[in-house]
């Protein structure tokens, strides 16, 4: 993959996973998301990007009710997955979670062995009737994760004990052992080496296959390269959203043509 | 103009010696590394003062002394109706059998106070033992057999040097006693009694000091009363004080001339010296029999008999003299008790073994039969209740606040007085123990059910800010983790956070419990400072705890409780110190790093 591949990268049209409209977030007084409406679509990649202190890891969030463990955060507006309001009363955000796995920034395995890693999820939804189907939802998880034939012959290994990229592999097969439909990503990369981050954005183009990625991220090559829709936030606002080649070589907006140019961020 | 080319700084080498700066900053350091270094230092001196004095202290209890002599036990005596029956046999006067096997152990001792004195070697627990013994197997009736009595508290300080060393004295002459009625005349063919003469005779310079000190005491006194009568005011006042100046100085000049007596005596050589009981003991042992001197002069001295010797003695160069240098006014054993133990240390009947005792048997007001099983028993059952009340209670109060409970002024509050119940002094504790729950709830006095509560409160504080730190201290990826793959906030904690923190919480709770095992006050408000005998079996049964145990002991007059309050503040410190390590160790193994 690289840069010069993204205008003829075909972009299929798929349906809409993830509907926001008019998405606003407060921390206490402060106005951290004005007025986001987004269309998140299925076995898609879909990359967040902007300056720091945009806005878009508290959006990400707000797509599986992370926020909800925050107690001076506000969420109004509407996230409607698959046409259901997931922050409606009825919902419990711990199935919602189930549905929308995360990966976050910094690789967090549990301090625990690698095969429990994978195996706590399905374990506490009772997704494995016995031991043999456990097994296979583990194995089926590390290979959707890219990390099967590294640690197949040491699964009781702490997971803490792996390399930071396999830590951040284990954490994504982890995620997509509940068979989510879709998977935020926050910066996933961002505390990776080089050979470590191409190996996970090899990765989110696999899982793209199956599940509707949505992905943070500071860099804008890494959005480049790994996604088929970007969202540009600054300030709060989601300035632009559109296809990822369209963003890049041809924004509407000219904050996003500075940003993308280097001129802000 | 500035000038660019020289620079603020001097020369690297050597700019020590130049910089005044540079040299206090030194300066500065070096005091800090050696204040640091004192600090350590008398710490460490105190902790060694410390384990010193208990283990000083403990090594007088870490054995017990048995006498063993033959006893006859005759069906008359211990089972008159012949039946074998056990609790017949237990109901027997077996201590008239003790004091029958003593008397005639030493037949020659007649006289009532001799008598008691004889009885007095063993111990009043010695009586039961053998009764148990024969109960349990009666076949032993109608035989002799060697059984080791129990030595008492007295006999058995003594042995261990308590009172005074027995030293034996060199003797070179022949010794020769003759009777004179009551008196024996003993006379060396050399000049043995000559030491020991000068011994009584250092002892009236160390007795006339004393004197001495006490006549300076009273001449003060006659001077302020001399100086009030010439201050008086009125007739009557002069009158008073001038009389008790007079007395004073009459006092003052009587014990001038005892002690000038005594320095005379000691100084002078008019022959022989009267011993009393305020000087040393002079012994000595002939032909199986004992005199103790009352007279003394260098060749030849007189004495009394205090167990029988031949008629006449003459010549006969196998004696020995021994000077007991504690005077007997100053010590909880006579003479005659002396020479009954010399005699039976003599004979090979005298044991000392290892104190099991100690650990296996609950309180006694004598002390050679008490020991701390019962407390520590107390202790055990009394900590049970406490960590099955303070640990659950706590790690979920805990839990509560630091995941669930919102931030809030309620529970701001709510953890402001955490804190503050943290620096509650414990008797308070003891209080609220002794009105609520004895009080209102109706929980057993001096039972461990009600110590362990009260403890729990006490420890409570301790448990939930060492629990609440140790939550706190798991990093918040692992609570996003667990929430992320769809962990409800309750499973993330059980599952996660808890593991993750239970070495902090365990270790917040030993030293908890640790502390809470070294607490006296509260349970003394509660009644565990009751005396009891028993072990207790369960929680609402009286009970002792161990510091409680060591603050009784500690309060006792006899002697030899000394000893067992070391030997209890050993065991204590052992379980504080091992409970400590536990909690090192969880520390060490469960420590996890992020």
């Amino acid at each position: 993959m690289n840069d010069m591949s993204i205008l003829e990268r075909t972009v299929d049209s798929q349906a809409v996973k993830i509907a926001a409209s008019n998405v606003q977030v407060f921390y206490g007084d402060t106005h951290a998301i004005k007025d986001v409406d987004v269309e998140i679509e299925d076995k898609t990649v879909t990359a967040f990007i902007g300056p720091s202190g945009c806005g878009k890891s508290t959006f990400l969030r707000c797509l599986n009710r992370m926020n909800d463990t925050i107690d001076i955060c506000r969420v109004q507006g509407n996230i409607l997955l698959d046409g259901e309001d997931i922050y409606d009363k009825r919902v419990d955000p711990v199935q919602l979670r189930a549905k929308v796995g995360m990966v976050f920034q910094k690789p967090n395995p549990f301090p625990k062995s690698i095969y429990d890693n994978v195996a706590y999820g399905p374990r506490i939804h009772g997704m494995a009737k016995n031991k043999a189907e456990l097994d296979e939802i583990v194995e089926k998880a590390l290979r959707r994760g890219a990390i099967w034939d590294e640690v197949k012959d040491r699964l009781d290994a702490p997971g803490t004990g792996l390399s930071g990229g396999q830590q951040q592999r284990l954490c994504i097969a982890r995620a997509v052992a509940t068979e989510p439909e879709v998977l935020l990503m926050d910066e996933p990369c961002s505390a990776l080496d080089p050979i470590a981050t191409a190996q996970v954005e090899e990765l989110i183009d696999e899982l793209r296959q199956r599940y509707s990625v949505v992905i943070v991220t500071h860099s804008m090559q890494q959005a480049a390269r790994v996604s088929q829709k970007t969202a540009f936030f600054h300030l709060g606002n989601l300035v632009e959203f559109g296809e990822t080649g369209q963003i890049f070589t041809n924004p509407e907006d000219p904050r996003t043509e500075s940003y993308i140019t280097g001129r802000i961020g | 103009m500035v000038d660019l080319t020289q620079t603020p700084h001097g020369s690297l080498i050597g700019a020590a010696k130049t910089d005044k700066r540079l040299r206090r900053r030194r300066a500065a350091v070096f005091r800090l590394k050696a204040y640091g270094i004192a600090a350590i230092a008398s710490a460490g001196l105190a902790l060694v003062a410390l384990l010193s004095s208990v283990v000083v202290q403990t090594s007088a209890a870490l054995t017990e002394s048995y006498i063993t002599l033959p006893v006859t036990l005759a069906e008359a005596d211990v089972d008159p109706k012949g039946d074998r029956d056990p609790k017949e046999i237990l109901r027997a006067d077996f201590a008239g059998l003790t004091k029958q096997t003593l008397r005639e152990t030493f037949p020659t001792v007649k006289a009532r106070k001799a008598k008691r004195e004889l009885y007095d070697i063993v111990s009043p627990g010695a009586a039961y033992e053998l009764a148990a013994m024969v109960s349990a197997d009666p076949s032993l009736v109608g035989q002799t057999i060697d059984y080791p009595f129990l030595a008492s508290d007295i006999t058995d300080l003594y042995l261990k040097g308590s009172y005074g060393e027995l030293e034996a004295q060199d003797v070179t002459g022949a010794l020769s006693v003759t009777m004179d009625g009551k008196t024996a005349l003993l006379s060396s063919t050399s000049g043995d009694f000559a030491g020991a003469l000068d011994q009584v005779k250092a002892r009236l310079l160390v007795d006339a000091e004393t004197l001495r000190r006490k006549a300076a005491l009273q001449n003060n006194g006659a001077a302020v009363f001399a100086k009030r009568a010439q201050d008086a005011t009125t007739e009557a006042d002069m009158d008073k004080n001038r009389k008790l100046a007079e007395a004073r100085a009459a006092e003052r000049d009587k014990l001038l001339a005892e002690a000038g007596d005594l320095e005379a005596r000691a100084r002078g050589n008019q022959g022989a010296e009267a011993l009393s009981r305020d000087n040393v003991s002079l012994l000595v042992r002939v032909d199986g029999g004992w005199i103790k001197l009352t007279e003394v002069d260098a060749t030849s001295a007189k004495g009394t008999v205090i167990t029988p010797i031949p008629e006449t003695v003459s010549g006969a160069s196998n004696w020995d003299f021994f000077i007991s240098d504690l005077p007997e006014a100053s010590r909880k054993v006579s003479d005659l008790s002396i020479v009954l133990i010399e005699d039976l240390k003599a004979r090979g009947a005298v044991d000392s073994v290892f104190n099991w005792r100690f650990f296996s048997s609950g309180d006694s007001r004598e002390p050679e039969l008490a020991g701390i099983w019962g407390a520590a028993v107390g202790s055990f059952l009394t900590m049970m209740v406490t960590f099955s009340l303070a640990f659950p209670i706590g790690v979920m109060a805990a839990i509560y606040l630091e995941e669930f409970a919102p931030k809030n002024r309620f529970t701001d509050f709510v953890e402001v007085n955490i804190n503050n119940l943290a620096a509650v002094p414990s008797i308070v504790f003891g209080l609220l123990g002794l009105s609520v729950f004895l009080g209102v709830f109706g929980v057993p006095r001096s039972s461990p059910l009600a110590g362990g509560i009260v403890l729990a409160l006490m420890t409570l504080p301790t448990i939930i800010i060492a629990s609440r730190a140790a939550i706190k201290a798991v990093p918040p990826s692992i609570r996003d983790a667990a929430l992320g793959v769809g962990a409800s906030k309750l499973q993330a904690t059980f599952h996660h956070v808890l593991p993750l923190a239970m070495p902090g919480v365990l270790t917040g709770t030993i030293i908890g419990m640790a502390q809470a095992l070294g607490e006296t006050a509260p349970l003394i408000m509660i009644g565990m400072v009751a005396f009891i005998v028993e072990t207790p079996t369960a929680i609402t049964d009286s009970a002792s705890v161990l510091p409680v145990q060591v603050f009784r002991w500690s309060d006792f007059p006899e002697r030899a409780f000394q000893a067992k309050t070391g030997a209890a503040i050993a065991v204590l410190l052992f379980f504080l110190v091992a409970m400590n390590a536990i909690a090192i160790v969880l520390r060490r193994r469960f420590e996890r790093r992020w």
